[in-house]
């Protein structure tokens, strides 16, 4: 435990002093002040009313899971494997006393701490946001709730950019292809409905389960096994890879 | 005397059918072996094996009695390695570098790690980032890196690479004082074979992904006029079979 500690910790500092997390803090913030100002000057000027108290919240997420965290997270991902075979780091890495088990759980812990700090910040900045522009106290439960619920299909997403990355031989071609899967996996759900029941890119918005008046349990718990035997199935093939891979 | 690293019917074959081929190897605990050989006849490949960055396709490594592919964590516990031109994280400082390799350690402090860069002449610089360093500098910071946990074997791939004459010296006193001060073992993969036989107490010849022999230096010496005769002899000898 101490050396996937280690490794983890390890991990933390390397993707904290690279450029690219300010960029992303500094784009979220970005993003939450864009969106609250169009939906503020679209309720008060347009007279569309978009958003109430907690919609607001609900709908930053609804952009930010479709848009720029998949990208930040590809963006980590792509780095923290391809990128790191691609430069030799890795060997660094790997000709410590730590086996390369503990090296994928200390890289795929941060990778889970990176989407949960960004989806974190993103919450509290769109439940201020929201405060001023509606003036109106937002559900203080229905909003953490959706944003916990947010972290599965994104992390999903992260472990096959993982896959991706052990696969690829550059970063780039890395990065391309995890965006095209992104993509066509949305568009696949979008003509062809009936992928939805196995393409973990339909319940990117399964939060919205939570949001009506009725809660379908068996609902949400037959959607989260399916995302947990994802998450199982996929960190196995990625760990697989990783080991196989010769540097 | 105690068996540092066993290597057992190694061998490692590429998709251009180059690598490595049965090669069987000892050695002893506190000497100075020098694995010479070169441009692509295997050494990094074996190296590389050695230190569990590859996979063999048959064979095995046992270094101070632990098996690289079965118990990695305790055989790599006391090894320190340089492997090719190891790229560090070029974007962190010597020291931030040298902090993410102590965390692997339990008994390794910020002291240890000042003595370290001390040691290769680097404390000066240890708050700039590797990106500013010149070739010999990431050369000798690499080694401060491989003796960082004070380990019992070192084994350094083309370690003379990209050094000055000055550099050079200063790394072949430092490789004969860890041997004479703490026993430590070394394999010493190179190209050089001046530097080798300088600091080299027996050696290995691999060409062409075969180990063709291995000799004490002093014996080498006795027989040939150089370690480079010697080298080309054992070349010549394995071409005519």
């Amino acid at each position: 435990m101490e050396i996937v500690k280690a490794a983890y910790i390890n991990e933390i500092v390397k993707i904290s002093k690279k450029k690219k997390l300010v960029v992303s803090v500094i784009l979220s913030v970005l993003f939450v002040i864009g969106t609250a100002i169009g939906a503020y000057l679209l309720n008060n000027f347009a007279g569309i009313r978009i958003t109430g108290g907690s919609e607001f919240s609900i709908m930053v997420l609804t952009i930010l899971i479709y848009s720029i965290l998949p990208l930040f997270t590809t963006f980590i991902c792509v780095d923290m494997f391809a990128g790191e075979f691609s430069d030799n780091t890795i060997k660094f890495t790997l000709t410590g006393p730590a086996s390369r088990i503990k090296i994928f759980l200390g890289k795929i812990l941060t990778v889970a701490t990176f989407i949960i700090a960004n989806l974190f910040f993103v919450m509290i900045l769109s439940t201020i946001a929201s405060l001023v522009i509606n003036k109106n106290i937002p559900n203080f439960l229905k909003i953490p709730m959706s944003y916990i619920m947010a972290f599965m299909p994104i992390f999903i997403f992260a472990l096959v950019v993982v896959i991706i990355s052990n696969l690829a031989r550059g970063t780039t071609s890395a990065f391309m292809f995890s965006i095209l899967v992104f993509l066509v996996f949305n568009g696949l759900n979008l003509v062809f409905p009936q992928t939805k029941g196995f393409l973990f890119t339909s319940t990117l918005d399964w939060y919205r389960l939570i949001l009506g008046s009725y809660i379908n349990f068996s609902k949400i718990s037959r959607v989260f096994l399916i995302l947990l035997g994802y998450c199982i199935m996929l960190i196995t093939a990625g760990y697989y890879l990783f080991e196989k891979r010769d540097i | 005397m105690d068996k540092a690293i066993i290597i057992e019917n190694l061998s490692k074959r590429y998709k251009n059918n180059r690598g490595i081929q049965d090669i069987n190897l000892e050695i002893n605990g506190g000497e100075i072996f020098g694995f010479l050989g070169p441009n692509g006849a295997g050494k990094t490949t074996a190296i590389k094996i050695m230190v569990g960055l590859m996979k063999p396709d048959k064979g095995s490594v046992r270094i101070n009695g632990y098996d690289i592919s079965d118990e990695y964590e305790k055989a790599m516990k006391n090894v320190g390695c340089i492997v090719e031109n190891e790229v560090h994280f070029s974007y962190l400082t010597a020291y931030e570098n040298m902090k993410l390799r102590s965390r692997f350690y339990t008994d390794i402090d910020d002291a240890q790690i000042h003595k370290t860069l001390e040691i290769v002449g680097l404390i000066k610089y240890k708050n700039e980032k590797i990106k500013n360093y010149s070739l010999g500098m990431k050369q000798r910071f690499g080694i401060a890196i491989a003796i960082l946990s004070n380990p019992d074997t070192i084994i350094l791939d083309e370690p003379f690479n990209g050094l000055d004459v000055e550099g050079m010296v200063q790394m072949r006193k430092l490789i004969l004082g860890l041997s004479k001060e703490k026993n430590t073992t070394f394999f010493i993969s190179s190209h050089l074979i001046h530097d080798v036989e300088l600091v080299c107490d027996r050696v290995g010849v691999i060409h062409g992904g075969k180990l063709l022999a291995t000799d004490n230096t002093q014996d080498v010496l006795k027989n040939y006029s150089s370690l480079e005769n010697y080298y080309l002899s054992e070349v010549d000898l394995s071409g005519n079979c």
